[in-house]
């Protein structure tokens, strides 16, 4: 186990070096350029000029990347060029952060807490009424995309509906049932984080759902099942001890790897609710090539799945006897 | 036959089961969590009830506590976050909006585009107009009491022309006065130009009598900054920026909101009236907190704007619709063919029907553009472009043209990133096609890969594309001479007329304003005949506004607008 955690903790310096390395190139060889959009449609030749010479541009590919690489290894991930102009990039991303991860925990557990039993009920009542609406809630949840999902759900639970009532004589004010963050974030004990993290985790639903409910079907169907059933094991007994056990070892995988996603924001979830995280940071950064901020967010991310795979691999053991015995 | 009869019965169920079981999950989910996450909202809160001004009862579901009393609360300009919030560096709309709130200079613009007096009482201009001789507010304060001097000033000036700050609005903004170029080259310690007579008076020197410096000293590059606020607060020091502004900076939360509160002791009229300006940073829904009663203004989008226009909706009584001063032009790059023929780029201007293209794709949000002068920008008179929709004569235009027959391939490049070009775009080439019979390929590309390519005039590959020039300052002079003028970098169409730059020189140095307006429109008119450009369209704004909220501006340019405002609720 030692050696196995040592060669893998060997490997990540060389695979931040190459991402590294490609992230820079294709930033500095991509097209557009930081100073340009900066200046958008006031440009002028000499400005340009003075400016990529005063952050350094103009100086050769290794020059710029080991400068970078020097500073990023003493802490100092750069400053925002264009977006953010002179803030700290370190600074930036880690306030950003939590935002995202509250987000994406929630988004996650609701995946598990919503999926995991949908899939083990479909999957013990295989081609019932209740397996059909599930499949069918499962493909909703895959192909509802998040733009579709962002208004409409915004307009039936965010939005303050009149009602008026003539019969009554009456007029009702509803909602709206789950406010908008409206510019202020207040983490995860907050009514505001539902929606967004509600949508985030249609996705995480579906995948929960249908991994749950395949693996069950596999299971269902082993030898082990058959010598319990034998064995004259009550039916709750064999499901819970014997079958769910190994049905949930791939979801363990999913989402350890999910995990690694954490920190890695939703551009559209994050924009339309106006959550402050880092989605929102590295789609602008992208679009007005603000290096800095991308680099950090890449190699970030880089790390994180990392980190989470190797955690995933540790935990398969402890899940899986036969794994650890390979 | 039955198999596929009984294949439709199954989709039909299960987009049925499909929409039901995704409703259903999130109604109750949604609910569940909401009523499990705020404690002591069922039954604690009072349901406030009243009536409605037609005599029905109203009952309201329990609100979150408003902001205070004398809160404006409006929705953050453009894509969410102030790229800056340093006057040296604000080169853009969305960074200015609140720097002319927090900062300010020797004069600004009114709500007529009017330069004023501002950190300066008065002015006097020599007899040769190239020296300005400025007499500052001796109650001219920064936020912090600090008195504010003609060494501020000073110094304000010499920090933006440093080159190390590397600020890219200081050549555009500041480039007339004597010095500043060549302290941004390194080739001067100090701007020559700028000079402190005494601690309340200032003397500017420029390189040519320019009847448009005023305007450009309003820009926030000209802005004053105290200098113990920017050395003791490094790099990011305008997270507690100490300006002379009308509002000062209480809070700023990035993606969240930036929250201003008056400033007491402004030192000119009309004082701030609002106690706090909140802007709610980021969200996308920004119309669903205005319906909600969280935002007191809101700027409508075009997937409300019908909604909103209907005059039985009670929204429509709260729309203004404000002129903004910029024109999107359609652009022929007169270098590459086949547009270094005039024939083809009138022939492509008449068979576009732009009319019909506002009507419908824009629902008639923009305006067709009378000309390459926005409407409201001073020199503007109606009816300058004379570009009729004239399929005929297109077509007849084409055939005198040397390319008649041999036409070489034609790419409209646009900046998006859409599955399909912008609908306008779309509709336009339809429209070439239909007229001319030529086939024109579009090309989407994002914005920094096409200013990047635009930016340099040799290098520009582009044929045909579209773009919006904004005004930075209100002057004729913003249009026609830096978008037409022989090698201006913004001469995207590469137009070079020795009759028009010899007009430009002469406008430049006309003292007379009537005059000088008279020269410009001449020269449209003179730009106009030989097509480097249609002008396409001119934007209006539409903003819905409660109705307790007095003195509202939406002016076309960035001005300090928000000590005019007031709440009456």
């Amino acid at each position: 186990m030692g050696a196995f955690l040592v060669r893998r903790l060997i490997w990540l310096p060389i695979l931040l070096f190459f991402i590294s390395l490609i992230t820079f190139a294709l930033g500095l060889y991509g097209p557009g350029d930081p100073v340009q959009v900066m200046m958008g449609l006031h440009a002028n030749p000499e400005t340009i000029e003075r400016l990529r010479h005063e952050y350094g541009f103009d100086q050769p590919f290794y020059v710029q990347y080991l400068r970078y690489i020097g500073n990023a290894l003493q802490g100092n991930f750069g400053y925002s060029l264009v977006k953010y102009r002179d803030q700290p990039v370190g600074k930036l991303i880690a306030d950003a952060l939590p935002a995202t991860i509250q987000l994406n925990l929630l988004a996650i557990g609701l995946g598990v807490l919503i999926g995991v039993p949908l899939g083990l009920l479909a999957g013990l009542n295989r081609d019932s009424w209740l397996d059909l609406l599930v499949r069918a809630f499962v493909i909703a949840g895959i192909s509802f995309p998040i733009i579709f999902l962002n208004p409409v759900l915004t307009f039936i639970f965010s939005r303050r509906h009149d009602l008026i009532l003539p019969a009554a004589n009456l007029a009702v004010s509803v909602g709206p049932i789950l406010p908008m963050v409206q510019g202020r974030w207040e983490g995860l004990l907050s009514a505001k984080i539902i929606l967004p993290a509600l949508i985030e985790s249609t996705g995480v639903i579906a995948i929960m759902t249908r991994q749950m409910r395949a693996g069950i079907i596999e299971v269902m169907n082993e030898d082990f099942i058959r010598t319990a059933r034998a064995k004259g094991l009550r039916e709750r007994l064999v499901i819970f001890r014997h079958a769910l056990r190994n049905a949930l070892i791939p979801i363990a995988t999913i989402l350890g790897l999910m995990l690694g996603g954490l920190v890695a924001g939703s551009f559209l979830v994050e924009n339309w609710f106006g959550v402050p995280g880092v989605g929102a940071l590295t789609f602008d950064a992208l679009s007005s090539r603000d290096y800095y901020v991308v680099m950090a967010m890449v190699l970030l991310i880089a790390v994180a799945y990392v980190v989470s795979n190797l955690i995933v691999d540790l935990t398969y053991g402890y899940l899986d006897p036969r794994i650890r015995k390979q | 036959m039955s198999s596929s009869g009984n294949s439709n019965r199954w989709l039909i169920g299960i987009v049925a089961v499909l929409l039901v079981a995704l409703c259903g999950a999130l109604c109750i989910a949604g609910a569940g969590l909401y009523f499990l996450m705020q404690p002591g909202t069922i039954g604690s809160t009072p349901v406030s009830s009243g009536t409605t001004p037609g005599g029905i009862p109203t009952v309201t579901a329990p609100r979150a506590p408003a902001a205070g009393k004398n809160t404006l609360r409006l929705p953050g300009r453009g894509s969410g976050d102030p790229p800056t919030l340093d006057p040296a560096l604000a080169g853009d709309a969305d960074s200015a909006v609140y720097v002319v709130e927090i900062f300010s200079g020797l004069v600004t613009l009114d709500k007529n585009l009017k330069v004023i007096p501002d950190v300066a009482e008065r002015w006097e201009v020599s007899g040769d107009g190239k020296t300005f001789t400025f007499f500052l507010r001796k109650e001219a304060k920064f936020h912090d009491g600090r008195p504010v001097t003609a060494q501020d000033f000073k110094y304000s000036i010499e920090r933006v022309t440093n080159p190390a700050l590397a600020s890219h609005t200081a050549e555009t903004y500041l480039g007339d006065i004597v010095g500043v170029k060549e302290k941004l080259t390194r080739k001067a310690q100090a701007v020559s130009g700028v000079e402190v007579v005494d601690d309340y008076t200032v003397k500017i020197t420029i390189d040519a009598p320019k009847a448009y410096f005023l305007a450009k000293l309003t820009f926030p590059t000209a802005f004053i900054v105290d200098k113990n606020n920017v050395e003791r607060g490094g790099r990011t020091w305008t997270d507690k920026p100490n300006g002379t502004g009308p509002f000062k900076l209480k809070e700023y939360a990035r993606s969240q909101r930036l929250i201003l509160t008056r400033n007491e002791n402004f030192y000119r009229e009309p004082k701030p009236q609002v106690d706090e300006v909140q802007f709610i940073l980021g969200g996308g829904s920004a119309m669903t907190m205005y319906e909600n009663g969280d935002l007191e203004s809101v700027y409508v989008t075009i997937s409300d704007i019908e909604r909103v226009s209907d005059p039985k909706s009670p929204l429509n009584k709260e729309m203004t619709v404000s002129a903004e001063l910029s024109t999107d032009f359609i652009v022929f790059n007169t270098r590459k063919p086949p547009f270094d023929d005039p024939k083809v780029r009138q022939a492509f201007a008449l068979a576009i029907d732009r009319a019909k293209v506002v009507e419908v794709v824009y629902r008639k949000m923009s305006n067709v553009a009378p000309g390459i002068l926005p409407p409201g920008m001073p020199g503007f008179v109606e009816g300058q472009a004379k570009v009729a929709y004239d399929p005929a004569k297109a077509k007849q235009l084409l055939a005198e043209s040397k390319y008649a027959g041999k036409m070489p391939d034609i790419t409209w490049t646009t900046v998006g990133a859409g599955g399909s070009a912008a609908q306008s775009i779309q509709a336009m080439t339809a429209m070439i096609k239909e007229n001319l019979g030529i086939t024109v390929s579009i090309q989407q590309t994002d914005w920094a890969t096409f200013i990047g390519q635009l930016n340099d005039p040799n290098r520009n590959p582009f044929q045909i594309f579209d773009i919006a020039w904004i005004a930075d300052y209100a002057d004729p002079q913003n249009f026609i001479d830096i978008l037409f003028r022989t090698g201006s970098t913004q001469n995207w169409a590469a137009y070079s007329n020795p009759d028009v730059d010899k007009l430009l020189d002469q406008a430049a140095v006309e003292k007379d304003t009537a005059q000088r307006f008279k020269l410009y429109q001449q020269i449209e008119q003179k730009i106009l005949e030989d097509y480097p450009v249609v002008p396409f369209t001119v934007s209006n704004q539409y903003w819905l506004t409660k109705s307790y909220v007095k003195g509202m501006v939406y002016p076309p340019l960035i001005i300090p607008r928000l000590q005019y405002i007031s709440l009456e609720k």
